[in-house]
């Protein structure tokens, strides 16, 4: 058990550095690719949370991945001088007070009601941020200039694209820790049986209400955090953002990399972007070859990919051990 | 006053459409408990093979008879090829499946017709207006309302008034019981998941003159549907119909009253009956 | 003393009335069975006493407090669990964290957003216990959903125990059971019950006479009689309402 913890630790520490030592190795482009992996990566894993962990299908997460974009976006547009940091804790507060609001209406709905509510609330947030032209910019969005970072004796300039990728990466990669360590915390065992039996929980004293708002609220300020960045990197913001293609997106991503494991999403991410990337180059009908891939996905491998890799694994595993696992049995 | 009158009268002939749409979508959800996602690229099938149709011969009836069979045909093969095989793997499977779908389907319009809105012109008499109750109002609108009621009196006759209804009613309310009483189940689930597909495909040809044909169009009524399903309760026929009138007038006075909220206005709808009445209006509550 | 007092319960579904007035006393660490005729209201009463239903009138007091309007977990934290007929555990997640469920929950480490349970010397501890209590500590580590019958059975059983309650509902424990391992079944209920409140529903007879030391019979929605097993195997009208109902 600890054996396989401190692989974990490794592996984890070991992706890190990688990633870390990435600009050095790659063109300018590419590090704008990673920044934007390592920006859905978080995004996906806060919704595999909702469903892989909580059994939650949500249709409106977009909602708060917009709602942290938008809050990055109208900050910097709006009040002048705001600093960076101020837009990642606000962008992180807002969606929290969001997802706390639109999560208290919902607790009584599950399945399918669920669904199509958190699908009908995303609708009602793309038709505030489509109509109130004034501070959304409506259909046109909106343009912002990156923030430099002062800290006190050194000034980041964040318009430097491999600067850029650093702050992300060491942000959202604790962001992303968080949100792994959230799974190991109680509450994170507590999602588990909600996904399993909701029902059974609360005869052996939980309050499900109360761990339901607990885990949207999690996820969607983690998505808020993620939408932030989104606008930061994108250096613009428009409804897209906040609309049900972007809730398609993660869902998309995060079951391509498999809603049965942590890192589902981060291989989901990496996968999507550059599928997409790859295959918008040659064609720009990409969105039927999204759809063709997701269909087989459904159908051949519904783990994603991460389940393949883990499936390979127990086959391996299974092919070396087997003789010596017989003579243990008998 | 006339106003409102006029305002009344859109009101119900978009419910009319919205029932064609939804009521496909209620009776295979209701079956299935299948979210169908690509339920309106079907309808928006319909409207483009209309085109082709009528293009080739200028008949509307004659549209209105072929595409909702080929729908039929391209519902029951989805069924039978893609759908059956991940049930297995539960709702969310389903539901993910038709997600991709809607996705190609999307697209292979956009490649094959291009990404423009096509307009379909009718001839006769249903392009003209008459004079109702003093108001000059569109045939076309009326001959939209009419279709649905049709559709809608026959929906009921078959559900309740046949043995096929009688057998799907059943095959709803326990599957496997049905089964053993020597019924194909999967083949009649095959065949209504088509009859569906063929009914949201009707109100693609009827819609096609009425709004406009484009690739965007299944992607405007889809969630305007599952909001009707989901007011009306899931799986009720009435609960359809009386959700359809509901939305269909509120979006129509809507755009009367504040045009800026029109979209948003039916989405607190959705949102006020579901928090109050979890299962929708004519719903039944689970326990 | 008693620690549950049901008053006059009523329960009716859409006007099937499936409680008429039932009266029952618990004692404190009394053994205290349910009996009677399928379709009598006993599952019924058991889901009004732990919350499941609201009853349509009537009082339910435990340890002195009017429970009627609480929902399940909060009676649940008044010291009460109950077990399900229909074996109702958590499928894919493993036998020790079915139980340790629980036992997290009764120690108050609920929602926690910075403990982990695994680091928690007491809450093992306690789980490791119950684990050997009910008979599955050798397959901790197997998902619930893999485990035979019987032994899904015994977790139930052990989630049941998982929060520490002074009063124990049991309905049907050793349902589809074979001979064996319902005798089995009777041995581990008796151990891990021992020094708790006991209310139980069962059909074999085998099973309430060694563990009961009192009898309650459910029939048409009301208490017939309430007393010592001798007494109630004697008792005249229960004997009318079981061949009046089975044969």
């Amino acid at each position: 058990m600890t054996k396989r913890n401190t692989f974990t630790a490794v592996a984890w520490v070991f992706c890190f550095l990688g990633a870390a030592s990435l600009p050095f190795l790659t063109s300018r482009y590419q590090i704008s690719l990673l920044t934007e992996i390592i920006i859905f990566a978080l995004y996906g894993v806060t919704y595999n949370l909702l469903l892989g962990y909580g059994g939650m299908l949500s249709f409106g997460h977009a909602m708060f991945f917009g709602i942290g974009a938008y809050t990055a976006g109208i900050l910097l547009t709006s009040v002048t001088g705001t600093p960076f940091w101020a837009i990642v804790v606000c962008a992180f507060i807002i969606t929290a007070l969001a997802g706390f609001l639109v999560g208290s209406l919902l607790l009584k709905v599950k399945g399918t009601p669920f669904a199509l509510l958190t699908l009908a609330f995303n609708s009602l947030f793309f038709a505030i941020a489509f109509k109130w032209y004034a501070v959304t910019g409506g259909d046109d969005g909106l343009s912002i200039q990156r923030p430099n970072i002062d800290l006190g004796f050194w000034t980041l300039d964040t318009s430097n694209v491999s600067t850029f990728y650093y702050i992300t990466l060491i942000v959202l990669s604790a962001s992303i820790l968080a949100c792994w360590y959230f799974t190991r915390t109680a509450m994170g065992q507590t999602v588990l049986l909600m996904r399993e039996n909701e029902n059974r929980m609360q005869f052996i004293g939980y309050n499900t209400a109360v761990s339901r708002l607990i885990l949207f609220t999690f996820t969607a300020c983690f998505a808020g955090l993620a939408g932030a960045f989104y606008t930061l990197h994108f250096r613009f913001v428009s409804v897209d953002a906040i609309s049900v293609g972007m809730t398609t997106t993660v869902l998309l991503l995060t079951f391509i990399g498999g809603t049965g494991h942590f890192a589902g999403p981060l291989i989901g991410s990496a996968f999507y972007i550059y599928l997409q990337d790859y295959l918008s180059e040659y064609t720009d009908r990409w969105p039927f070859f999204m759809g063709l891939i997701f269909i087989v996905m459904v159908m051949y491998a519904p783990g994603g990919v991460s389940g393949i890799i883990v499936s390979g694994g127990k086959w391996l595993q299974e092919r070396f051990r087997s003789p010596k696992r017989e003579i243990e049995g008998t | 006053m006339e106003e409102v009158f006029v305002f009344f009268l859109h009101g119900l002939a978009y419910a009319g459409l919205l029932f064609l749409v939804s009521s496909g979508l209620t009776l295979v959800f209701g079956m299935m408990d299948v979210l169908n996602f690509a339920h309106a690229s079907f309808y928006m099938l319909g409207a483009y093979f209309s085109y082709m149709v009528l293009s080739m011969t200028g008949h509307l009836w004659l549209s209105m008879l072929i595409c909702p069979v080929m729908l039929f045909v391209i519902g029951a093969l989805v069924e039978r090829f893609l759908l059956r095989k991940v049930h297995s793997g539960g709702h969310v499977h389903e539901l993910l499946l038709t997600f991709g779908l809607a996705y190609i389907l999307g697209e292979s319009v956009k490649w094959i017709w291009g990404n423009y809105p096509l307009s379909i012109t009718i001839g006769g008499f249903l392009s003209e207006s008459i004079n109702l109750f003093g108001v000059t109002y569109p045939v076309y609108r009326l001959f939209v309302l009419l279709s649905s009621i049709c559709v809608g009196i026959a929906m009921a006759l078959i559900l309740y008034k046949t043995r096929l209804g009688i057998i799907i009613r059943a095959a709803v309310n326990d599957r496997t019981m049905v089964n053993a009483l020597g019924i194909n189940v999967p083949l009649v689930f095959m065949g209504v998941f088509g009859f569906g597909a063929a009914l949201s495909g009707l109100g693609g040809v009827i819609a096609g003159p009425f709004l406009t044909t484009s690739p965007s169009m299944a992607d405007d009524i889809l969630i305007t549907a599952f909001v009707v399903i989901v007011v009306g309760g899931m799986g009720s026929l009435l609960g359809t119909v009386v959700a359809s009138l509901l939305i269909g007038e509120l979006q129509s006075f809507g755009v009367l009253l504040f045009p800026k909220f029109s979209m948003a206005l039916i989405f607190l709808l959705m949102a006020v009956v579901l928090i109050v009445k979890p299962s929708g209006l004519f719903g039944v509550e689970q326990s | 003393m008693s620690l549950l007092a049901v008053k006059q319960v009523y329960k009716d579904f859409n006007g099937l009335e499936v409680l008429t007035g039932v009266n029952l006393d618990v004692r404190e660490k009394g053994r205290h069975a349910i009996i009677g005729p399928n379709g009598a209201g006993k599952t019924t009463l058991f889901n009004i006493i732990s919350g499941k239903f609201k009853a349509s009138r009537g009082y339910i007091e435990f340890k002195d407090n009017n429970i009627g309007a609480l929902s399940p977990h909060a009676r649940n934290r008044l010291g009460m669990c109950r077990s399900f007929q229909i074996t109702n555990v958590f499928h894919n997640l493993s036998v020790f964290v079915n139980v340790q469920a629980g036992v997290r929950c009764a120690c108050g480490l609920r929602y926690n957003l910075f403990k982990r349970p695994e680091n928690m010397a007491e809450v093992n501890r306690r789980t490791e216990a119950i684990l050997e209590k009910i008979g599955l500590h050798d397959v901790r580590d197997i998902p619930a959903g893999e485990l035979s019958y019987g032994q899904q059975r015994a977790l139930e059983i052990g989630i049941t125990l998982s929060t520490d309650p002074e009063l124990i509902l049991m309905d049907e424990p050793t349902a589809g059971m074979t001979r064996e391992e319902t005798a089995q079944a009777i041995h581990h209920i008796d151990v891990a019950t021992a020094g708790r409140t006991l209310l139980i529903i069962e059909h074999d007879m085998n099973v309430i006479f060694s563990l009961a030391d009192t009898i309650s019979v459910l029939h048409h929605g009301t208490i017939l009689a309430s007393d010592t097993p001798e007494a109630i195997r004697s008792d005249q009208r229960v004997k009318d309402a079981y061949l009046g109902e089975d044969e």
